[in-house]
């Protein structure tokens, strides 16, 4: 079927296999590293991150696509040890997980530049190595999607085409005003997954359909993050649902004949940097929300779908367009 | 190197080698600026990121402030725009010149979200209580190098206000650095952004005591024009005319202007609360800038001071005993005893 980029080197998308497109290593907003209250040895950081992925592929799950980007913990050496450790594969973000988490060098630099920053990680490779990223992450930031969220939608559209990579974003606030960013730049919306439609931040379950509608994919992809699990020690976080709530929502749209425009995935941190997680493991996916969809009368075909096809399609490089950022730059130069 | 601790009444300073008596500082450039990396700089693919260069340049520059007659340096910059106290260190042994590093953070420009916008409903900035258990750490356990280790300590606690007018964000921060300020006897530095008397009130108004308070960047041509520097030093705090080789094409008084008002400030007997320094950088890393080296003051800016008649006496003053004074932990009041003695280490976990 085509190429993957995946943190250890390209493979086959056929390689991929059970993917959750949503997941993270570890992520924390840019200087948590500074502050002691959430340092942990790296020895332990690592057991409880192996433990998780060993967990995911025993059940079957073969990738993970980590949505950390620039700055905000993705290290890719420390990854490579923990892919090569427990046979995972993981494709790498380059872009930004939102505008608030874009480092003050980055903020005040035009679109040309942000997409040649997210184009390199993509072709030539991430932080001087030649670990090169599969899929660019942008999301909004809190408050709602703002001038600076806009300017790297508009690079991510643009290096999405010259690369062939796909699009993550965090949240599905302003939606809409997302999917017409990524249409204004040339982006095809089936290379697109709006992310977190399941959380309860901003949430609005029509919108889902509006996603699905315009060819988008619809990002139920914080699964585990359930109000349930709150304790007086760690409450569940602002966008945590109830678990039949969500279920419920998925549902919703699926019977609708929507399972082809979905993703499932559980942003789940093997061990969260800077901010105090309720439990949670990717391994939920398959150990918790897929019984419970197949409870519901969920086909394997739809599961196998969900799993499997839908993140091949998605993470497989379209055909690049390399000379599009060139030609935007001659275009505004002249 | 060696740590003492002097019979000195003045008390200790925190280096980055750890602490050492005041009289061992000799003359104190107290406002400078090692490495100055904009935070995010070293994601980007064009940026060079090769330490030795930094190692390399700095040390030069370092040695020809020691030939000078140089002993003492502070990093004004705060602990998240490219401070590297494991850098420091190597370049102190080195060149012999003792560093200080500071703690703080600000202007807001420069911050990362953690700090700002936390992962809460609705999002607010790092608690006021944390922020100060953080920069006080700084100073009585050492300065963290992220996610792993504490190295030598920071000798004070360095902030900056928006030149458009200090933010909201800025004034938490401010807040935090007094209470820091208060539990570790270090003193404040802040570079003022719009109104210097004004962000002084806050500062005031949690806690901090105003003697143990510089205010940087007083040779702007609007605080000139305004008086500020005389104001503040009635106040009682420590001014700073610290952009000395700066013109007024970058907004700054010129040298000539700059040597009247300290004529100015001694005739008024305020010399014990004046200080200067050149806010030069030393290594930029993603900017660019017109000061680079730390020569300029001994070199060229005191044999002006001298020609226009300011005494040897004064100009002590100015390098050696008001630097001095306000870098002791705890000024007149104390020895202050920190955790640390200079170790090398301390893991954290």
């Amino acid at each position: 079927m085509g190429k993957v980029n995946t943190i250890l080197g390209p493979i086959a998308a056929e390689q991929l296999g059970i993917t959750a497109m949503h997941e993270h290593i570890g992520f924390g907003l840019p200087g948590c590293d500074l502050d002691t209250k959430w340092w942990e040895a790296r020895p332990k950081m690592l057991e409880v991150t192996i433990d998780k992925l060993k967990h995911f592929r025993e059940l079957g799950g073969q990738t993970i696509v980590d949505c950390t980007g620039i700055g905000t913990g993705r290290d890719i050496s420390y990854w490579q040890v923990v892919s090569r450790v427990t046979g995972v594969n993981i494709v790498a973000c380059t872009g930004f997980v939102s505008g608030d988490t874009v480092l003050p060098y980055f903020r005040d630099k035009s679109i040309e530049y942000l997409a040649d920053l997210f184009y390199h990680e993509i072709t030539v490779g991430i932080e001087g190595t030649n670990v090169k990223a599969g899929a660019i992450k942008c999301g909004v930031s809190r408050g709602g999607l703002n001038e600076l969220d806009e300017k790297v939608y508009r690079a991510a559209a643009r290096a999405a085409v010259a690369t062939g990579v796909p699009i993550l974003t965090h949240l599905s606030i302003n939606a809409d005003r997302q999917m017409d960013l990524f249409e204004m730049e040339g982006l095809s919306l089936d290379r697109v997954v709006i992310g977190h439609s399941d959380g309860k931040e901003g949430l609005d379950p029509a919108r889902d359909f509006r996603i699905a509608e315009r060819g988008a994919y619809v990002g139920y992809d914080t699964i585990g993050f359930d109000t349930e699990k709150g304790t007086p020690e760690v409450p569940a976080p602002f966008w945590a649902r109830p678990r039949a709530e969500r279920l419920d929502q998925v549902m919703d749209l699926f019977k609708a004949g929507y399972e082809n425009r979905a993703i499932i995935s559980c942003d789940a941190n093997c061990f969260a940097l800077g901010w105090a997680s309720t439990e949670h493991s990717v391994a939920e996916l398959l150990e918790v929300f897929v019984p419970e969809l197949q409870e519901r009368g969920v086909s394997d075909e739809t599961v196998e779908l969900l799993l499997v096809d839908t993140p091949a399609k998605l993470l497989t490089m379209r055909d690049p367009q390399p000379n599009l950022i060139k030609a935007a730059k001659e275009a505004v130069e002249a | 190197m060696v740590n003492s601790f002097g019979k000195s009444d003045l008390g200790i300073v925190n280096t980055v080698l750890g602490p050492v008596s005041v009289a061992e500082l000799g003359v104190v450039l107290v406002h400078e600026v090692l490495v100055s990396k904009i935070p995010g700089a070293e994601f980007a693919p064009e940026m060079d990121m090769d330490e030795s260069k930094q190692f390399n340049t700095l040390k030069q520059s370092l040695k020809e402030y020691r030939r000078l007659g140089g002993g003492t340096i502070v990093d004004r910059s705060g602990m998240f725009r490219g401070r590297n106290v494991k850098l420091y260190r190597a370049l102190s042994k080195e060149t012999e010149v003792h560093i200080v590093a500071s703690t703080g953070l600000g202007p807001a420009s420069m911050v990362g979200s953690y700090f700002t916008t936390q992962q809460t409903e609705p999002p607010g900035p790092m608690p006021l209580d944390r922020l100060s258990e953080m920069f006080a750490n700084e100073i009585s356990q050492g300065t963290v190098i992220p996610r792993r280790e504490r190295t030598g300590p920071a000798g004070l606690i360095a902030t900056e206000a928006n030149k458009k007018g200090i933010t909201r964000f800025e004034e938490h921060l401010f807040r935090g650095s007094a209470l820091a300020a208060q539990q570790t006897g270090a003193t404040i530095t802040f570079q003022y952004g719009r109104e210097p008397e004004h962000e002084l009130d806050i500062l005031e108004k949690e806690g901090a005591d105003i003697s143990r308070i510089i205010v940087g960047g007083l040779d702007r041509l609007e605080s000139d024009a305004r008086g500020d520097t005389f104001k503040l030093a009635r106040r009682g705090v420590m001014v700073a005319l610290d952009h000395a080789g700066w013109t007024p094409h970058e907004g700054y008084v010129s040298d000539d202007r700059r040597v009247e008002l300290i004529l100015e400030l001694f005739a008024e007997g305020l010399g014990n609360r004046v200080l200067i320094s050149t806010n030069s950088v030393g290594y930029a890393i993603g900017h660019d800038t017109a000061h680079q080296g730390f020569d300029y003051l001994l070199s060229i800016f005191v044999p002006k001071l001298k020609k226009a008649g300011v005494t040897d006496e004064q100009v002590r003053q100015l390098l050696e005993v008001n630097p001095q004074r306000i870098l002791s932990l705890e000024g007149d009041k104390g020895v202050y005893k920190p955790q640390v003695e200079g170790a090398d280490i301390t893991w954290v976990k």
